[in-house]
């Protein structure tokens, strides 16, 4: 018996996540994670054009994509800048 | 109401059973926080896209799994079950929220929490989604 199988869904859904470090993010990790969901969403619109399939599913997957980049750029000029060694 | 009168009140009130899960509004519950385990008052109980969060009397918003006395397994949502009006308001809700100057790096706060409950949810979406076509291609 795999360990999916042992698993409940809630508890295979618990691991998935936390396994992508997606359950509670870290702070100083916000950036990284967005990165890594925003690569999901890119892999699964390029197989929607691949297969020239699903055009309400890519718009939606287009504007997830958006939405990430936006939040991304917004987080990333909220990120402190590590002091100047010039400076110091 | 007197301060011993609304503790006792509220001390009957959370010995709750993992049967009449979750806590009703006003009741006192106890958490995990950066800070160690806190006790104060339930405002809110609130589906996100993912999971519960429990909202505080003071505002802040805390997940489901790091409330004491929490079933497990967390009770989750099915990620076809989020309509695209949900997913839609969502997306704008933290647009503005960046767009207001928020920052999600405030840990407990809405903005955090949103981000948080966002980016899981599109992450199961499109791993899903991935699964799906890799499925079909077998």
């Amino acid at each position: 018996m795999s360990r999916s199988d042992e698993e409940t869904e809630e508890q295979q859904v618990w691991r998935v996540l936390s396994e992508a470090g997606l359950v509670e993010i870290r702070l100083d990790e916000f950036a990284e994670r967005i990165r890594d969901v925003k690569r999901i969403v890119v892999v699964h619109l390029r197989e929607l054009l691949d297969f020239n399939t699903g055009i309400k599913e890519r718009e939606s997957a287009a504007y997830s994509l958006g939405t990430l980049k936006g939040l991304e750029l917004k987080v990333l000029a909220n990120t402190p800048k590590p002091p100047d060694p010039s400076e110091m | 109401m007197p301060t011993g009168a609304r503790t006792m009140n509220s001390t009957a009130k959370q010995l709750r059973t993992e049967g009449n899960w979750p806590p009703e509004e006003g009741q006192i519950i106890s958490f995990k926080s950066s800070a160690g385990s806190e006790t104060t008052i339930l405002k809110e109980v609130r589906w996100g896209l993912v999971w519960r969060d429990f909202i505080l009397e003071d505002g802040r918003v805390i997940p489901e799994h790091r409330i004491s006395g929490c079933p497990q397994p967390q009770v989750w949502r099915k990620i076809n079950e989020v309509t695209d009006v949900e997913r839609e308001d969502c997306e704008e809700r933290l647009l503005s929220m960046a767009g207001a100057g928020m920052d999600p790096r405030k840990r407990d706060q809405s903005f955090w929490a949103e981000l948080n409950q966002y980016l899981a949810y599109t992450y199961l979406r499109f791993k899903q989604a991935e699964r799906k076509v890799q499925d079909t291609e077998r």
